[in-house]
């Protein structure tokens, strides 16, 4: 019998090629390969024992959440062995009375809060794909969602893990206070991207239910005038739970949608801002934001009256990556970051580049931390709408890098992302990234080309690179059936 | 050495061969375990220049020899600030703060780990890296900036720091009752704890029993928590400058604990336990954090508050040191710091002794 087979039940194999293209890419198409097998371990002792065969017989392998992740993180780009997580989807302990849970990698972020609501708690970091996506691809990725604005993202809310190293070794960090006992380890594991650890139980923090919510809706004639209301809406001193910003291009897929909620269709912008909080006291900051949005001449400014209304207003903004089915085939999400006060600029020029390339964009995005993400719509049928797409995604981000800002906020670098790592990072940088990446991952067979560069010979020193996929295929064949060869170091 | 620029201090790192001690405003030189050898010490307190102020971006930017209270004086015209009150006060610089990951009272929206979005360091060849960036979110290449903080300068030295800012609260107000013992005093944390208050500060200072609560939001916010305080105990409110004298005694007294102080983490529910169990002659408890701040009796009972909690020394005479590793790490993290330690820095010469490559006495 193989050695997979000593570890896993049958059913926690996966290795037949039809079922195998599920696996071939994550919530990004534009990239696929397919891995040579899929395991679906259900404790972290099995974690640990594939990562030490792997390690044994020189396969590279990548862990795997619910592959909704936006930047190829679970690409298998040499195939090899897929660690799929989803199977350790078990809450294992609320603590109340300390405001903590323990959760095993595979949970669905949203069933976190779900558990915690009965209780008057929730987990706060809500990426617009919480209702599918797991906890410990957010902990890989260190996500982020509408919320962040005010409450930070995953890494501020994770304060302890265990994991299972790139060896094979299973270790526990950090503590459930979540204060770091010299190097903030934990902290620099979390946004890894799956390149450090294998994070198979995580310990977070969990938040009481803010007393009231306020939610609002306003909409503008003028790119500019939304922009300066995000910033007049800072500048106030008032500290919203989410500004997100929603163009007319958003509006009218979202308004053709199953998502529709109502958003006024001849706007150019709209803001959706959320305040939360105390009871006293929020009624006096949502009219401060209503008068600074009429100020900035606001032409709409509707405040939900109620939950349903609050849920509808929301639907839209989550929905909206959802509604671009009804624009165009196909799309992909930028995700750069920029100061927020060079949001204008940047959005004209974004606009200009699309009548460019001829290239549809709609804009909905984080506004109030100023994570940007321009949708670019094309159809896949077209290879020369496919070519454009490159030339663009790469204009957009050097046009937020050059105003001071970044490649991803919430995203990751992943596979899509690494060639452009030089626009943000010097050699020295990514030089240090790699050491600490070394430590960690020594002969980078977890999940291997992600983050770093390729094409400028930013090389991995020690990588076991240059093998081919036919070779890793083959040794992975030698674990599924049990040939005897083990490759020499 | 004291270095006017980055390129300096690169320069010089280049050329020196022997062991290096990075100082900032030296608030903490007795934080760590002892130094085990020093052939030249780096003076930061010159690279004490605000690069970078975007008020409307909430981010600043900021050399690491700034002082707190430089900073502070700066956001102030804004008013933003930087929402950190470490033990070792104003003085220090942003950068010692960040090596030593220097936490104070205020702390119910996070330590500076959580306010770090970019940091800029010279290794100890003299090259200049980075990690992190200047926007308040970002996700962009591994967060080494998480690693240094709370590294002592072992790593890499610490020269630029990019941060992200918050509005002042428009109001603060603090509560200080006394409770009678013990049973009272956890009974009224108990009270707090399912008030629906969100105090920003929560301390249990001993031997005395009292119980300092801190009130930070918008007017009506602060209204309505001091309005609702939980009436276990007759509650003595004050603002103003009354508020920022008493959380000065509060940090004197805490300066004034010795001559061995441990911060041991234990969970809110356990800080009861904790102070009982080890019986400190004086203490303060980040009580909603599940944090004590003792001065405990005598060195030996270091060890037997690690057999069930974690312990930090905060400080203590170098003979205690020497004896007792500073963080007390497990077998885990000690693997991984100190692989992280001989990546950096392969000949020890960074500080060599004061963080992980002291914690095996």
């Amino acid at each position: 019998m193989g050695k997979l087979r000593q570890i896993f039940e049958p059913s926690a194999v996966v290795e037949d090629e039809t079922e195998l293209l599920v696996y071939e890419c994550d919530g990004l198409p534009l990239f696929k390969n397919r891995p040579d097998v899929v395991v679906f371990p259900q404790r972290t002792e099995q974690v640990a024992q594939v990562v030490r065969l792997a390690n044994e017989y020189r396969i590279p392998f990548l862990p795997r959440g619910a592959g909704t992740g936006l930047s190829g993180g679970a690409l298998a780009v040499e195939g090899g062995i897929v660690i799929e997580l989803q199977r350790m989807n078990r809450i294992l302990s609320i603590d109340v009375e300390n405001r903590v849970a323990v959760v095993q990698p595979g949970v669905v972020n949203l069933h976190i809060s779900q558990a915690a609501a009965p209780h008057g708690l929730y987990y706060a970091p809500d990426p617009s794909s919480q209702m599918s996506c797991s906890i410990g691809g957010n902990v890989a990725e260190n996500s982020g969602g509408p919320h962040c604005l005010k409450y930070g993202m995953t890494t501020n809310h994770i304060l302890a893990i265990e994991a299972v190293t790139a060896t094979g070794e299973i270790i526990r960090l950090g503590n459930p206070a979540g204060e770091p006992v010299g190097m903030d380890l934990v902290g620099v594991i979390v946004g890894s991207e799956g390149t450090f650890a294998i994070v198979t139980e995580i310990t977070i923090r969990l938040l009481p239910k803010p007393q009231a919510v306020k939610t609002l809706l306003a909409a503008f004639h003028s790119v500019e005038e939304c922009s300066q209301t995000v910033s007049d809406v800072i500048a106030a001193g008032i500290v919203p739970s989410a500004l997100e910003f929603v163009d007319a291009k958003t509006i009218e897929a979202v308004e053709a949608s199953v998502y529709k909620a109502g958003y006024p269709q001849d706007a150019v912008a709209a803001l959706l801002i959320e305040v939360d909080g105390f009871r006293e006291g929020l009624e006096e900051t949502s009219t401060a934001i209503v008068e600074i949005c009429r100020r900035n001449r606001a032409y709409d400014v509707r405040v939900a009256k109620d939950d349903d209304e609050r849920a509808k207003l929301w639907l839209g903004r989550k929905g909206a990556f959802g509604a671009m089915g009804r624009l165009a085939p196909d799309m992909i999400t930028m995700d750069a970051v920029i100061p927020r006060t060079r949001l204008p600029e940047v959005l004209v020029a974004i606009d200009r580049m699309s009548e460019r390339y001829g290239l549809g964009v709609a804009n909905v995005f984080h506004a109030g931390d100023g994570n940007l993400h321009p949708l670019i719509l094309f159809d896949s049928r077209h290879s020369d709408q496919v070519d454009k797409i490159f030339g663009m995604s790469e204009e957009i981000m050097k046009l937020c890098v050059g105003v001071g800002g970044s490649l991803s906020g919430e995203h990751g670098i992943g596979y899509e992302k690494k060639d452009f790592m030089d626009l943000v990072f010097t050699d020295p940088d990514l030089q240090t990234m790699m050491r600490v990446k070394q430590v960690f991952n020594p002969a980078g067979l977890l999940n291997p080309d992600k983050i770093f560069p390729s094409r400028r010979g930013c090389t991995e020193v020690g990588k076991h690179t240059t093998t081919s996929t036919a070779e890793i295929g083959k040794r992975v064949e030698s674990i599924l059936l049990g040939s005897p060869e083990k490759v020499q170091r | 050495m004291r270095p006017q620029s980055v390129q300096e201090l690169a320069e010089f790192l280049a050329r020196e061969k022997g062991a290096v001690v990075p100082l900032g405003a030296r608030t903490q030189t007795f934080f760590g375990n002892p130094l085990r050898r020093a052939d030249c010490a780096v003076d930061l307190t010159a690279l004490s220049r605000i690069t970078e102020y975007v008020p409307a971006d909430l981010t600043v930017h900021v050399e690491a020899g700034v002082t707190l209270e430089q900073l502070e004086h700066t956001l102030l015209e804004n008013n933003q600030f930087l929402p950190l009150d470490p033990w070792n006060g104003p003085a220090a610089t942003i950068g010692g703060i960040a090596a030593a990951n220097a936490q104070g009272p205020f702390r119910a929206v996070g330590t500076i780990r959580d306010w770090i979005i970019g940091m800029k360091v010279v290794e100890i060849d003299g090259r200049i890296s980075k990690a992190g960036g200047r926007v308040v979110k970002n996700v962009t290449g591994y967060d080494l900036h998480k690693l240094y903080t709370g590294s002592l300068g072992s790593l890499a030295i610490i020269v630029e720091i990019s941060l992200k800012l918050r509005s002042k609260f428009a109001r603060t107000a603090t509560a200080i009752a006394r409770f009678p013992d013990m049973q009272t005093v956890a009974d009224g944390i108990a009270a707090v704890r399912k008030s629906g208050l969100q105090p920003v500060a929560c301390e249990w200072v001993g031997p005395e029993h009292e119980l300092w609560l801190r009130f930070g939001e918008d007017l009506r916010a602060v209204d309505w928590q001091l309005q609702n305080l939980p009436p276990v105990a007759a509650w003595k409110v004050t603002e103003g400058a009354d508020e920022a004298a008493a959380w000065e005694r509060l940090r004197s007294m805490y300066s004034s604990f010795g001559p061995v102080v441990v911060r041991a983490v234990g969970l809110p529910t356990t800080v009861r336990e904790i102070i009982q169990e080890y019986r400190p002659g004086a203490w303060i408890a980040h009580a909603l954090n599940g944090i004590v701040l003792m001065q405990i009796t005598s060195p030996d009972e270091i060890g037997r508050i690690r057999q069930k909690y974690r312990a930090v020394i905060e400080k203590a005479p170098v003979e205690v040191r020497r004896q007792f590793p500073t963080f007390g790490l497990n077998e885990a993290e000690y693997d991984v710091m100190k692989k992280m330690k001989d990546a950096f820095d392969p000949e020890g010469r960074l500080n060599p002794g004061r963080h992980v490559d002291g914690e095996r006495k």
